[in-house]
């Protein structure tokens, strides 16, 4: 019995001692594979807009990318500006206690009839001005020898469930605050 | 005189083995920088002007009579017009899901035939629309599928007919101060 166990150790032992090869072709097929995939499918764009969570956004068939401007995000609780929230939404007395909360802006926050969002306002205002200080300074010149003037563009992302209602105050507000294009956003839709 | 055996036969060569273990680091390596620096995700932009109101674009407009294509949304349906009347006006009820998409595109493709140069659509969404629908409903606006027919544009720069790539690129809202 002993003799046995003895020559099973050994085996096992001088089997140990040899040098296990693993065979790393195959895997380095795969990972190749993968590499080229990655690289196709890698956007070299210089956009930094992303997905920001507990959104959803809606499809597009649009081909353009945005180029960076100022970022605002509609969430169906609040209005983000530039990563800073601006404004909260505040619930509809009607929907309290049932499955499916709406919101609305608070009566506090907006003037102009009901069109303006004063936060919003002032936060865009002073983004503007920030912009066009930041254009002064700058020893980029047009033609005439001016600072090139500020662009205007304010890319907007909201969730797919947005209301016009809020929207077209958004917009509104917007536009009151000397921004001239509103780029809308949305996932390109794979075709 | 014999000749020595030739020792080929006798020398051991052992099987050449290429040491793959750094080439797979960097590989994993690669791979690890791209899934975290990479955006699955693609975002697309859809461009709107702001609407811009003067008192002697109004005039003018009022003299010549431009198109001014709109397109209207109402909860039952959409209706395409001109307040010049320059078109007749078509109404498209709403399908169970919304706007009626493919009836408002083809009646737009239409449209963009008679006016080949005409870029401008002013869209007047009621308060209810949802942003999806706002979306979809301006891509209908905008894209030229390849199944719809083809139209033609004088280049601006050589003059030449060239085939259209867009429906109605720019779209502005029209109810932004609050009209309906």
């Amino acid at each position: 019995m002993a003799i046995r166990q003895s020559i099973r150790q050994r085996r096992v032992r001088k089997s140990l001692n040899q040098m296990a090869e693993l065979p790393l072709t195959s895997m380095l097929d795969i990972f190749v594979i993968i590499l080229v995939f990655l690289l196709r499918s890698y956007s070299a764009s210089t956009t930094t807009f992303s997905s920001p969570p507990g959104i959803e956004i809606p499809n597009s068939a649009s081909v353009d990318i945005p180029p960076d401007s100022h970022h605002l995000i509609i969430t169906p609780e609040s209005v983000t500006f530039e990563d800073a929230r601006v404004v909260d939404f505040t619930q509809t007395a009607d929907s309290v206690g049932t499955d499916e909360p709406k919101y609305e802006f608070a009566r506090r926050d907006l003037d102009e009839g009901g069109l303006r969002i004063l936060p919003l306002f002032d936060a865009l205002v002073k983004a503007r001005k920030q912009s066009e200080t930041l254009r002064e300074k700058s020893q980029v010149r047009d033609d005439t020898g001016n600072p090139l003037p500020f662009e205007g563009v304010l890319a907007i992302q909201a969730d797919k469930k947005i209301d016009y209602t809020i929207l077209r105050r958004v917009l509104y507000t917007a536009g009151a605050a000397g921004y001239r294009v509103f780029r809308f956003l949305a996932v390109r839709k794979e075709v | 005189m014999l000749k020595r055996p030739s020792s080929r036969r006798k020398s051991s060569q052992e099987p050449l083995i290429l040491n793959l273990v750094p080439m797979l680091d960097a590989l994993v390596t690669l791979i690890a920088f791209l899934l975290f620096s990479m955006s699955f995700l693609a975002i697309v932009s859809i461009e709107s002007p702001a609407p811009v109101a003067s008192k002697a674009e109004v005039q003018q407009k009022l003299k010549e009579k431009p198109l001014q294509l709109t397109l209207t949304l109402t909860p039952k349906g959409s209706q395409i017009w001109s307040p010049f009347g320059r078109i007749e006006t078509t109404r498209i009820a709403n399908s169970e899901f919304g706007p009626d998409l493919p009836q408002i595109h083809q009646a737009l493709v239409k449209i963009k035939a008679k006016f080949p140069e005409e870029k401008q659509i002013v869209l007047v969404p009621h308060p209810g629309v949802n942003y999806d629908t706002l979306v979809a409903v301006m891509d209908a606006i905008r894209s030229l599928e390849k199944t719809d027919t083809a139209i033609f544009v004088k280049s601006p720069k050589t003059g030449l007919p060239l085939q259209a790539q867009y429906l109605f690129p720019s779209i502005v809202f029209g109810n932004l101060l609050g009209d309906s």
